[in-house]
Formats: structure tokens, C-alpha cells, sequence
């Protein structure tokens, strides 16, 4: 059972950090336009790659 | 509070203000009253408007008797944040609430995941034995957990019930706050006492699924307001004026007057309605008559504001201020057109205080009879009562089911900008059309040709068609087609708002206006449809009619409404003969043409009169008002901004084909939005009998509610994912 006793704080340090990257790709713009990207594929002005 | 990002008119004669914004959290009708109430009693202030379906409150106030601030801040104190309508500052608050709401939603998931698997922990232990310390340990771990998510995820609702309570009235947002409340302070105190029943899981799923709900209701919400910005942009917010010694200078648009002279940069929006004053001016105006053509004006006519100046600079004198130009006239009747609607919304509100009404009432009755039986069970009854009738199942069935179709749509090329559209949509009976730019394209097409005896059709024909040619004028797409016979004409010049002018062989052709081309033996019946004409040496020749050309799928899109047993109507401004040939072309009888917006209104709400529900389908500025007062709506996409403010839904891909599938698809929401609430009500009518006899535990009652939610969202999936 000790396992549990290091794995419970483990998961909650996991937790946090989990919170604290969501939080900070919703103040980095990051959720603010889902659909421009998935479209941006479909937009013609593409230049093509040069080899 | 800061009053300054807010929209305010004053009248410069009476000195009266009017002032609008959004109020925040406004979610019921009592909400509603209270602020109109408020406000009223305030000293100076002449009327208050609220409307609940936009969340907009308008107030009229008197300068020196009182400050914007005062108002504002009494509303504040209400419980409302007041946000600004327009510009920057609301486009701001609006990011901000969003962010806000995704981190509610993010902590409250997260915390609901961790929380999750520590109750398997604890309940599979309950069986099979479980270490004593490591129980206590997973229930103060939650505890730490949920408090977070209760006081961050959670505070929408603390917040909205403190509030609600403090203003003595019931709103939905009370009962779930007490289920929440109790649920978490009993197991706080069970935690801290080590025995008992702990309901963390419960208060976290409870509060991660409504926030869901929410969040997808206020996106839907969103959509009419961007729509509406988006007509105010339109108009820039200063010109440049002309003054008397010659100079120019910038004014605001508001301080704009009748006579003014103004200079309009090639380019640019014209400001307000005016009289042109240099010769020629070449003009868009398809914001304002939904006519994407550019249209040729002469020095004298009245341009319009909201136009785009095509070609060079141009001056105009102002016929009215900012708020008499049409644009603004359209805007004021679609805002009244829009304030008569959310009927709808104000009976679901009114039955949601019935229904939190009845649930406090009959936790009540449970907690009292338990007591009065045996008090060591009430407060599990209770609970398991509360958070069995949440109404998280029934909140969820409408949203999810219109989330679900308006994805669905969205992929059909029909975006919904408003939520009751969809369930608008599926009542609809009848269906107004507007020509031009909605059935026909704006591309012109070259119909029957009348020439006179001196030359062949095919020869007068091939010269106006070869004179088209070197022009840049949007008729001269009609001629594309046409063989030009190797003619080859010379110093051809284009006078503006007149016609072409242009030397073929010698001769000297004109083609444009009637009294440009020419005079003589007129070779045409009354002017039943647009034409050009062609003259040479003053004669007239023969003349062209334009004909708009339907788009490739509007008969199949009108058999498809007819097939679902829709009556359809045209409603045209355009002449007579254009509009009996494409009612003709698409069997449509009885078309309606020269209809003003006024006369559009009326057809509409002489259907509506008769008890039909009316789509209307319109492209143009002049749709604008017809568009918001039918039932529902749906704009072009290729259409004006102001129709657009004014449609519940816009066709994308410049194709007629998505209203046909949106009907479909609205009407199978319709049908899953009723058996959605049918299971909810049902899940109710079950659970709360059993729940208040005290044979469910709560988090059974948690894990049923989640159960009968996530029901409901997989048909709404189902239903998104079904090809239509």
C-alpha cells in the first residue's frame, strides 16, 4: 500500500501541471481560432515548396 | 465603472442620451424585470428597454440629472456586468469571458478525471476492504481537489444563485448551487470525521457537464452578435469634409450635417446618403441593394451610404445626417423587427422558474417527511433529490442536439448564426424568396434582342458585343459569349453613366441608355426588362434585353422545398417581365415584383397573419428588415453584411442547394430535441420517485444523471454523424 502513499501525490503533482499548461494555452491565443487552421490547408495562395 | 467604451447618442435638440449595452448574466425573465425595475427609479433617466433573448439593455437618460457611470454601476450592483456593444472593448470582454469559460471547463474536466479514479479506488475498496489510512487518504486528496473546482469552475453558479437570491427571485441557477453546497460541505464534514458518505465525484462531474452545457449555449449566442458588429463596421467612423474656403479636414460620422460637401477617396465607404457633385462616379452598392454590379451614376444622383467608391475621388453633398442615411434606417428596422421575436425564449424562461420552483419545493417536502420518519436518512434523500432532478439532462438535450445539427449543417455549407434558427426552421411552412442575387446570380446574360430594319439582329449583335468588349463595365459580361465577327472597333471610350461610345467601320456605334443611343422608331414593348441599347448617328438600332441568369441549382432546390411540402413565394424589386420569367422558369406562381422593404414586411406578415410560418430567403441590404421580421431566416453568404446581421443562417459556397438540406436536417433536430426531452423527463419522472423514498445513494444518482447526459449527448453525436 505505501506505493500509493507516493503515487496519490505523484498524480496531483501531474494534475497541476496538466491545470497549468491548459491554462496557459488558453492565454496564449491558442484555443481562440479552431477553425482557421484546419481551413488554411484548403486556401489556394499556398506557395510551393522549392527543391 | 468606465462609461466611456460604451455607445452613446445624444440628440444635440433635446439633449436626451440613449445608451445601450449587453448585461452580463442576464438569464431569466425576473433578471429582466429587476433591471428594468432599477433603472426606472433611477433619478433622470427617461426609459429603459431590456431585451432578454439578446441580452441587451437600452436606456434613455437626460445629461446634467444624471452620469452614465451611475447607471451602469447601479446595474453592476445588481449582479449584471454591463459590457460595451461595440469596438474594441466588447470584442475584449467577449475574449475574455471565452478564456474564462475554457478554463472553468478545463479545471472542472481535469479535476473530474482525478477525482474519478480516486471513487473506483474508494468504491471497489467498499467491497473487497481497503486500508483504512489509505481510504482517508483518497477522500482528504478530493476534498483538496474539489474545492478548487467548486470555487473556480463552480462560481458561474455560487455566484448567479447568491445573486439570484439577494434579488428574491428563483432562477436555475439556485438549486444546483444548493445541491453543490450541500454536497460538498457534508462530505467535507464526513472527511474530516472519517465516517459517512463523501459525494466529491459527484460535485465535480456535476459541475464540469453544466459548464458544457453552458459554454455550447453561449457560442450559439455569440454568432448574432458578431453578425451584428460586423453591420456596424460597415460605416467608417469619420469623413473628409469640404470646407467653404476650399480646405479639408476629418469629422466624425456623427457630426455629419444636411449640406455638408464631402470627398470620397477612391476606395473608401461612402458616409451618408447624398447628392453626387462631380460628373460621374462609379459606385458599389451591393452592401445597400444586395446588387453586387457596380452601377454607373451620373452627376445629381442620389448615392447611398454605405457604397464603395469604384473609381476616382468623388465629391457628394450630404441629403441627411449619419442616422437618417437608408443604411441607418435599415438598421432601426431590423433592430425593431428583431425585438418583436423571442416569444420563444421568454416561455422557456418563464417555465424554467416553474420548474426550479418545483424542485426546491419538492427537496422540501422529501428533507421534512425523511426527518419526520428517520432523520439519519434525510440528507442523503434530499441530495440524491436534488442532484437526480438537476436539470443537467433537460438542459443538455436542447444544446447538444442544435450543437449536433449545427455542425452538421456547417458541413452542408449552412452556417446558423442564431440559436432558435434551427427550431424555427423546422416549423416552417412557407418560404419567401427574393430574386436577384438569391435565385439569379448577379451574372448578366444576354436575353431577346430587337433590332429595327436597317441591320440583322446578328450583325447588331456582333457590334455592341465588340464594343463590350473593351469595356471593363459589368454588362459587358452578358456579350462575352457572343461572336464578335472580326470586328475591330476604334477609339472606343466609356461615358459614364451614359454608355460606350466606339468608331467600326467608319460609323460611330453608341451603346448604353436609351437617350444616349439614340432616338427614332423605339423597336421595344414597355420596359419590362433591363436593356441596353444600341443607336448609330442618332438612329436607334435595336436593343438588348439582360437577362439575370438563375443559379444551376435553384430549380433542384425549389422542386426540393416544394417536394418537403413547403409554398413558396417570390418577393422581387425587380420589373415585372424579369420576375414572371424566373417564376415561370422554377413554377412558382403568383410572384410578387416592385416590392419595396416595406412591402416585403407586409407580405410577410400577411403570411404570418394567416398562421403560416415563413422562411425567408434574401441576399441584400434591402432584405435586411423582411429578413429579421419572417419566422427564420437565411442570408447569402456572397450577400450584404446587413443581411447577414439579420439572418439566422447563412449559404455558404454561393450555392442555393444547403436550404433544402437545412430543412431536412432542422427537422430531424426537431425530432431529436423532442425525444431527447422525452427521455430527460422520462429519466426524471423515474428516478425522483425512487431517489425521495431514499433507495438512491447520491453518487448513484451522480453516476444516473451523467448516464442520462451523456445519453443524451450520444444521440446528438449519432444524429451530427449521420450523412444526410
Amino acid at each position: 500500500m505505501s506505493i500509493a502513499l507516493l503515487l496519490i501525490p505523484l498524480a496531483l503533482v501531474l494534475l497541476a501541471v496538466a491545470i497549468a499548461a491548459f491554462f496557459w494555452a488558453v492565454d496564449h491565443n491558442q484555443f481562440d481560432d479552431l477553425d482557421a487552421a484546419g481551413r488554411q490547408i484548403l486556401e489556394p495562395d499556398d506557395q510551393p515548396p522549392d527543391r | 465603472m468606465n462609461a466611456s467604451a460604451h455607445l452613446t447618442w445624444v440628440d444635440a435638440a433635446s439633449g436626451a442620451a440613449e445608451t445601450q449595452f449587453f448585461a452580463d448574466g442576464m438569464r431569466c425573465a425576473n433578471c429582466a424585470r429587476s433591471i428594468r425595475k432599477t433603472v426606472a427609479a433611477l433619478p433622470g433617466v427617461r426609459h429603459v428597454d431590456v431585451n432578454l433573448a439578446t441580452c441587451r439593455v437600452s436606456v434613455g437618460w437626460t445629461p446634467g440629472a444624471q452620469t452614465l457611470e451611475r447607471v451602469l454601476d447601479s446595474v453592476a450592483a445588481l449582479g449584471f456586468r454591463p459590457v460595451p456593444m461595440l469596438g474594441d472593448a466588447a470584442t475584449a470582454a467577449r475574449h475574455a469571458e471565452r478564456r474564462s469559460a475554457l478554463k472553468r471547463i478545463g479545471l472542472a474536466g481535469l479535476g473530474t478525471m482525478q477525482i474519478s479514479m480516486y471513487t473506483v479506488g474508494l468504491y471497489a475498496g467498499a467491497f473487497t476492504g481497503i486500508d483504512a489510512g489509505l481510504a482517508r487518504l483518497l477522500r482528504v486528496t478530493s476534498m483538496w481537489i474539489t474545492l478548487p473546482v467548486l470555487l473556480y469552475s463552480g462560481a458561474p453558479f455560487l455566484r448567479g444563485a447568491w445573486n439570484d437570491l439577494r434579488r428574491r427571485s428563483l432562477g436555475m441557477d439556485v438549486p444546483v448551487a444548493a445541491a453543490l453546497v450541500l454536497a460538498f460541505a457534508a462530505s467535507a464534514y464526513n472527511t474530516l470525521r472519517d465516517q459517512g458518505q463523501v459525494y466529491f465525484d459527484s460535485v465535480t462531474m456535476f459541475i464540469f457537464f453544466l459548464l458544457i452545457g453552458r459554454y455550447v449555449e453561449s457560442g450559439m449566442r455569440r454568432g448574432s452578435l458578431d453578425a451584428t458588429e460586423a453591420l456596424a463596421r460597415s460605416l467608417p467612423a469619420s469623413a473628409t469634409r469640404i470646407r467653404a474656403d476650399g480646405g479639408s479636414e476629418r469629422v466624425a460620422l456623427m457630426d455629419i450635417r444636411r449640406g455638408d460637401e464631402l470627398l470620397v477617396a477612391t476606395g473608401a465607404v461612402i458616409p451618408v446618403d447624398g447628392e453626387l457633385c462631380t460628373p460621374a462616379a462609379l459606385v458599389d452598392e451591393s452592401l445597400v441593394s444586395g446588387e453586387s454590379a457596380a452601377v454607373d451614376h451620373a452627376g445629381g444622383d442620389l448615392l447611398l451610404g454605405g457604397a464603395v467608391n469604384l473609381g476616382a475621388p468623388l465629391r457628394l453633398r450630404a441629403s441627411g445626417d449619419a442616422r437618417s442615411s437608408t443604411l441607418a434606417s435599415m438598421i432601426a428596422l431590423m433592430e425593431r423587427a428583431q425585438s418583436e421575436r423571442p416569444r420563444v425564449a421568454l416561455a422557456a424562461d418563464r417555465a424554467a422558474a416553474w420548474f426550479v420552483a418545483s424542485i426546491l419545493a419538492l427537496s422540501l417536502l422529501v428533507a421534512g417527511l425523511w426527518l419526520w420518519f428517520d432523520p439519519s436518512r434525510a440528507f442523503e434523500a434530499t441530495l440524491a433529490v436534488l442532484v437526480v432532478t438537476c436539470p443537467c439532462a433537460l438542459s443538455l438535450a436542447t444544446p447538444a442536439a442544435v450543437a449536433a445539427a449545427t455542425a452538421r449543417l456547417a458541413r452542408q455549407g449552412v452556417l446558423v448564426t442564431r440559436a432558435n434558427a434551427l427550431e424555427q426552421l423546422a416549423r416552417v411552412d412557407t418560404v419567401v424568396l427574393d430574386k436577384t442575387g438569391t435565385l439569379t446570380t448577379s451574372q448578366p446574360r444576354l436575353g431577346a434582342v430587337q433590332a429595327c430594319a436597317a441591320l440583322p439582329a446578328a450583325r447588331c449583335t456582333a457590334i455592341a458585343a465588340a464594343l463590350e468588349r473593351q469595356s471593363a463595365h459589368p454588362l459587358a459580361a452578358a456579350f462575352a459569349s457572343v461572336d464578335i465577327q472580326g470586328l475591330r472597333p476604334q477609339d472606343v471610350q466609356e461615358i459614364g453613366g451614359s454608355g460606350l461610345e466606339g468608331r467600326i467601320d467608319g460609323e460611330v456605334y453608341r451603346l448604353g441608355r436609351r437617350d444616349f443611343a439614340g432616338a427614332g422608331a423605339d423597336v421595344t414593348p414597355p420596359e419590362a426588362e433591363e436593356r441596353v441599347w444600341l443607336g448609330a448617328g442618332g438612329r436607334l438600332l435595336a436593343s438588348f434585353e439582360i437577362h439575370d441568369s438563375l443559379r444551376a441549382d435553384a430549380a433542384e432546390t425549389v422542386r426540393a422545398l416544394q417536394a418537403a411540402g413547403l409554398e413558396l413565394h417570390i418577393a422581387s424589386g425587380d420589373r415585372p417581365g424579369a420576375v414572371a420569367r424566373i417564376a415561370a422558369e422554377l413554377g412558382i406562381k403568383a410572384p410578387r415584383d416592385r416590392q419595396a422593404p416595406a412591402d416585403k414586411i407586409t407580405l410577410v406578415r400577411a403570411l404570418q397573419a394567416e398562421g403560416h410560418r415563413v422562411l425567408m430567403l434574401g441576399d441584400g441590404i434591402n432584405d435586411g428588415p423582411v429578413l429579421a421580421a419572417a419566422d427564420v431566416s437565411c442570408a447569402m453568404g456572397q450577400g450584404a453584411a446587413v443581411a447577414h446581421a439579420a439572418a439566422d443562417m447563412l449559404l455558404l459556397g454561393d450555392s442555393l442547394g444547403g436550404i433544402a438540406r437545412a430543412v431536412t436536417t432542422a427537422r430531424g433536430n426537431a425530432r431529436l430535441i423532442r425525444g431527447n426531452l422525452r427521455w430527460a423527463l422520462g429519466y426524471n419522472m423515474c428516478a425522483v420517485p425512487v431517489a425521495a423514498l431514499g433507495w438512491v445513494p447520491p453518487w448513484v444518482a451522480a453516476i444516473g444523471m451523467s448516464m442520462s447526459s451523456l445519453y443524451v449527448v450520444w444521440r446528438a453525436q449519432r444524429f451530427s454523424r449521420e450523412s444526410a
